[in-house]
This record gives C-alpha cells, structure tokens and sequence, in this order.
C-alpha cells in the first residue's frame, strides 16, 4: 500500500509541485466547473440507477421479487454477488476521476430509488402486489461501509478482500432486519409456515409456481443446521469475485473507450 | 415539415391507441399445439359464484388427467403446482386441496395420474377477471383449464388478507410489516444521500480531475485537499452511525421477533385419483379437422374388456369437453366457451368384448381461438380423454392419440 509521501521525504521541487496542484484544485472557473458538476451528477443518475438494477434483477432478480424467495441459503450469496458489481465499477471511476469515495454509495443511492419507483409504480399500483411482499432490499449501509474501507486503506485489493466479506454480510443483515416479520410462523392450509410462504401463495403467481422457487431445501442442513453462516462466507467470496468483475468493468469497459476517444481528438 | 411530421405521428399514435383492443387472455394460444392436446387434459371443471363482492369467496373445482401420450420432447412430468389462473393478485388463494389432501405447494406427479383440485379464491381487486385452473409443470410450464368470466365488485369494506401467526395474532397481509420495511430502508438511504452530499455539494469534479491524473491511485493527498483529515472524521462517523443504526436494528429485531422459521418447501405425492382398471381400449386410426367448419372428426376402434355395456359420454380434449348428450348435459360439462355437443356414430352401448369402429364428431369456435389443432406443426397429433359410462362404473377415462390430417393445408406465403 502506498501513501501519500511525508514533507520529510519530499524533494523541494515535489514539493513545490504538490503546492501548485493544491492551486489548481483550488482555481476558480467561471462557468464549466459547477455546472458541470450538477450535470454530470443529475444525468449519471439515470445510466447508473440502470446499469446497477438491470445487473441486479439479471441476477437476482427473483431473490429481490419476493419476501418468500429471501431464504438462508442462496438469498446472501446471489444477493451479495448481483450487488456489488456495479458499485465497485463506479467506486473505481470515482476514485481513479476525483479521489471521490463515493462509487459504492452513489450507485446504491440511484438503485435504491430506482428500486422502489419499479415496485411502487410497476408492482404495486399497476400489478397490485402488496409493497410488503415485493420489496427491496436496501444496500446503501453495506455501500457506505465499502466506500469507508476504500477511503482508508485506498486499495482496492484490501477493498475487496475485506470489503467482499464486509458488503455480504451488510446486505445480509441490513435487510433481515425487516424481513423477519415475515418469518413468522403462522398457519394455513392446514400446515406451519412463514408468512412470507403464505404471501408466496396467497398473491397469486401463476407463472411462477412454488417450485421454481430457489430457496434453502436443507441441503446444508449437517452443518450443525446453520445454513446461514455458511452461505454468508460463501456469499463474502462471491462479493469479492463480484467486486473484480466491477472492477474490469470499471477499469476497462467504462473508461477505456473514453480514453481513447479523448486522445483521439 | 416538422409540424407535419409532428401531426403525422400524433395521428398514428392515436389510431393505434384507438383500435387497439384489451387483451384478456394468458398467453396460452401461443402454446403450439401438441404442448396442449398431448398432455394433460382438465374436465369437470366448474368456477362459481361468477358475481361476488370484495373478499367472498369464488371455488374452482374440477380434475385434470397427465396423459400418457406426454411428448417425448418434453421432461416427464414430476413436479407440479396447481394453481389459479388469474391476470395478477386481484383475488387472493385461500384454501387448496388436490385429491382431498390440503396442497399448500408443489406436489409429485405422474403420468397416467388423475387430479381432482378443490381451490378456494376470495375477491381482491373490482372488476371482471377471467379465471381458469391450471397446472405448472416442471420442464414443460403452465397448462391451462377451461376458464370462466368473474366479476367482482366493490365491497363497503376494503379487503384483507388475515392469517394466523401461531403466537396467537392475527395479521393482515395487505399491510403487515410493510411500514417497518420502508421506513428502515429510508434511513439507511438517508445516511448515503448525507454522504453524497458530502462530497458533491463543496468538492468540485473538474479541477480535481485535474489533479488526479498527476498523482499515483493510491495518494489521497491530504497536503493537496483531495481528502483531507476532516473528510476522514465526518465519513467515520457516517460510517459509524451505519454500524450503530444496525446494531440497535438487530437488537430490536431479535427481541420483537425471537422466533424465525426458514421458508417452507414441503411437497407431497398425491394418490392419483384414477377410476380403475380401464374398462375399453380405444385406438385412434386418424383424425381429419376442417378449417372453415371448424370441426374435428375422430376415428377410433374401441374394444370393451369389461363385462358390462359401455356408453361413451365425453371427450376431453386439453381444455375443452364435448358431450354425447342435450343442452343440460353439456351446460354440467363446464364453462360455456369450452363445452359443446359430441356426436358419436354408431351411438348405442358397446357390448362386453365387442369392437366397433366409432366416429367422433365435434365443432367450435375454441379449437381456432385456443389453437387446439396442429395445423402446420413438426407433431401433426391430438391426444385426449374418452369417458366411458357403465351400469356398475360411474365413469372411466382412456387417452386416445391419433395423427391429425387437416382437410386442406392453407398457403403459406412466407416461411
């Protein structure tokens, strides 16, 4: 890890360089600078509230849908991996851009309300589910941790590495906060089941029937019944492996055609 | 030239706008052919009421058969759900029984299996539905029965959706722990907008672009004001509050909800609900459809092995029944759109160990409307159910298959 070179080890002519870059990171501009500024931040709301929702739904889409599809098994990993790609795209432009530790929330900020114009417009009032069986998740919190850990180590290998595992469990635990409610156990139809089951069943689904469902079977469940702990470290591995499929898209296919183009001209 | 093409395309928006027509179906005529008539065939199927309030109930009641001329193109049939058709949420499952045993999920299949399902549906949203009962099919998707309008009108009293937590409370589904869900997610949201703002309302994008590209990845520049050790404390305590606003949601979490139970998935295998020994073997020896009369004409030989006269009464084909008898009979048969009248030559008993060669002729609109018939399709078959009655059996069910030769095959102008 690198850091940041002391005054002490700093030639005189570094030194003067580095007080000339502090003028012109303070210069004034007339009329580029901040309107720039609301221009690029307001518009890459739209491309970028896309980008981290198409991935999402491409992946998880299902796991998002629905409360009776977020279970202790395949729900943390597909979750944690589906998530982070695109945050760790936008955490690498930004940083490399502007020394902005803002990738990951600036993403999870536009999905967050991406995601809920989509269930509230498209699910709710013209589907008429009920908002509290297709919610969702919120990775804003496990964003905001990802963007805290690259500002501190300002590496994106401990980024990742730590990061990967911080973002899994974030986005676990953050949103089974408000998905326990749902499981509750409650009757109908003669058996005991959660009340996310009896949403799955009640609100008619009919071309996504019960067994389609991916959800924990109980495959995992000789490992002393906990499934959870399990799949949140194998859903922290598939976060880190995530994070560099980000990280190519952020490094390569975002900004390489840019630098191109511009050397271009 | 701009007005003009502004006119022009306001008026054909409007024109396509205007005659467009609503579309009530579900998609099941675009099933080929053979995905209906090969596999499963519904009968005795019956939705009633047809008129209800918010919150009555509506039944849908009926059996379905997995015909043992399921196509080799297919999966074998395994898993199955059996569910409503409905176009969304506007009514909501409240009781299910396939074969008598209350069916909360999937159920084990097989082919040659009889179904009888028992669902009970209560009205959630006004307006006129149309409902059918189906089975999704692992592999294969979601066949569909004969359906039936139902229209549901507005009630003075909203509805809901009560279930019984096993604590004892009774919650509604239309709302419960909904608040809790948005609100949370609202603050967690918060604290990203705080951090954003952060960054983005004083720190400007262009002169610091500036500076980046003259220093390595990994110098914040703290002596530059890239990111400065007052950046440092604020993000810490954002960070901070994000990890104290999860601890006390746990906390909270753990003490309002000690018990949490994993999502279900159990399935069970329903005894198929078969009538039996087959009492008659039917061969089919060729089948002819008539485009213009839309009619269908079946040629089978039938042998009785029982030991009693037969009478054939029905044949089911996919979801459409047609009967050997008067107007009443056919109005018990099932929904009107996919009932009609069989005629049957020569129509007389069939004898103990007789064989006869028995022509079966039917006609409607449905075979057109729901594509029934393989008119131009790599598996020129139909399959289907003929029901059998005799004096000491109240009804038998054998699955006949035969190739299908339309009377003339249309010109096809394009591939």
């Amino acid at each position: 890890m690198a850091s940041t070179p002391s005054a002490l080890t700093m030639s005189a002519a570094e030194r003067q360089r580095r007080l000339e870059l502090r003028d012109l990171l303070n210069a004034k501009y007339k009329y580029i600078d901040r309107t720039w500024d609301v221009v690029f931040w307001v518009t890459a709301i739209f491309i970028v509230a896309g980008a981290a929702d198409i991935t999402k739904l491409l992946f998880a889409g299902d796991w998002d849908f629905w409360t009776d599809w977020k279970d202790a098994q395949w729900w943390p990993v597909i979750t944690a991996f589906a998530t982070i790609i695109i945050p760790s795209a936008l955490q690498w432009i930004q940083w490399v851009a502007w020394r902005f530790p803002t990738g990951a929330t600036y993403t999870c900020v536009c999905l967050f309300l991406a995601s809920w114009i989509g269930r509230y417009f498209q699910w709710h009032v013209a589907e008429t589910y009920p908002l509290n069986f297709v919610w969702p998740i919120s990775t804003v919190p496990a964003a905001i941790i990802l963007d805290w850990l690259l500002m501190k180590t300002r590496s994106f290998v401990l980024t990742s590495l730590i990061g990967g595992a911080t973002w899994a469990f974030m986005v676990w635990a953050f949103n089974y906060i408000p998905l326990a409610p749902f499981l509750q156990p409650a009757v109908f139809m003669h058996h005991v089941m959660t009340v996310s089951d009896v949403q799955g069943i009640g609100y008619i689904r009919s071309q996504t029937p019960e067994y389609m469902r991916h959800i924990e079977r109980g495959a995992l469940r000789s490992f002393l019944g906990e499934t959870q702990y399990v799949s949140l470290v194998f859903g922290g591995t598939m976060a880190v492996i995530g994070y560099w499929i980000g990280q190519f898209i952020g490094r390569y296919l975002a900004v390489w055609p840019i630098g191109r183009f511009i050397k271009t001209i | 030239m701009r007005l003009r093409f502004a006119a022009g395309l306001t008026a054909a928006v409007l024109i396509i706008l205007c005659g467009a027509r609503g579309a009530w179906a579900h998609g099941e005529a675009a099933d080929e052919p053979f995905l209906k008539d090969l596999t499963v065939a519904f009968f005795n199927v019956h939705i009633s009421p047809t008129v209800i309030k918010v919150g009555d109930p509506v039944t849908i009641t009926g059996s379905l058969k997995i015909l043992e001329t399921w196509p080799y193109t297919l999966d074998p049939p395994a898993t199955a759900y059996i569910t409503p058709v409905v176009p969304g949420p506007v009514f909501v499952l409240a009781d299910r029984t396939v074969n008598g045993e209350p069916d909360m999920g999937s159920i084990f299949v097989e082919k040659g299996g009889v179904y009888n399902f028992n669902m009970v549906m209560r009205g959630r949203n006004p307006g006129r539905w149309h409902v059918h009962p189906g089975i999704a099919i692992q592999g294969t998707g979601t066949l569909i029965g004969p359906g039936e309008w139902v229209t549901v009108e507005p009630s003075a009293t909203p509805f809901r959706f009560d279930v019984s937590l096993l604590d004892g409370q009774k919650v509604n589904l239309e709302h419960y722990g909904g608040a809790f869900v948005w609100w949370w997610s609202l603050a967690g949201f918060i604290i990203g907008v705080i951090w954003m703002l952060y960054w983005t309302v004083p720190k400007r994008t262009v002169t610091r672009l500036a500076v980046t590209i003259q220093l390595p990845i990994n110098d914040d520049a703290p002596d530059i004001g890239l990111i400065t050790p007052r950046d440092h404390f604020w993000m810490s305590v954002l960070a901070g509050i994000t990890v104290a606003m999860m601890v006390g949601g746990w906390v909270y979490m753990a003490a309002k909800f000690p018990v949490r139970l994993p999502q279900q998935t159990d399935r069970f295998e329903p005894v198929s609900a078969a009538p039996g020994v087959n009492l008659a073997t039917v061969r089919g020896t060729g089948a002819t459809y008539d485009e213009k009369t839309s009619t269908l004409i079946l040629n089978t030989q039938i042998k009785n092995i029982s030991d009693m006269p037969l009478t054939l009464t029905e044949y089911s084909m996919a979801m459409t029944t047609f009967v050997n008898g008067d107007a009443a009979a056919i109005a018990q048969a099932g929904p009107a759109d996919y009932t009609g009248k069989l005629d049957v030559e020569p129509n007389t008993p069939i004898a103990p160990g007789e064989t006869r060669a028995v022509k079966l002729t039917m006609s409607g609109d449905v075979f057109n409307d729901e594509r029934l018939i393989p008119l131009h399709d790599p598996q020129q078959l139909i399959a289907g159910l003929v029901h059998f009655q005799g004096e000491r059996r109240k009804y038998d069910l054998v699955t006949v298959k035969s190739v299908l030769i339309p009377t003339e095959f249309q010109p096809q102008y394009l591939p």
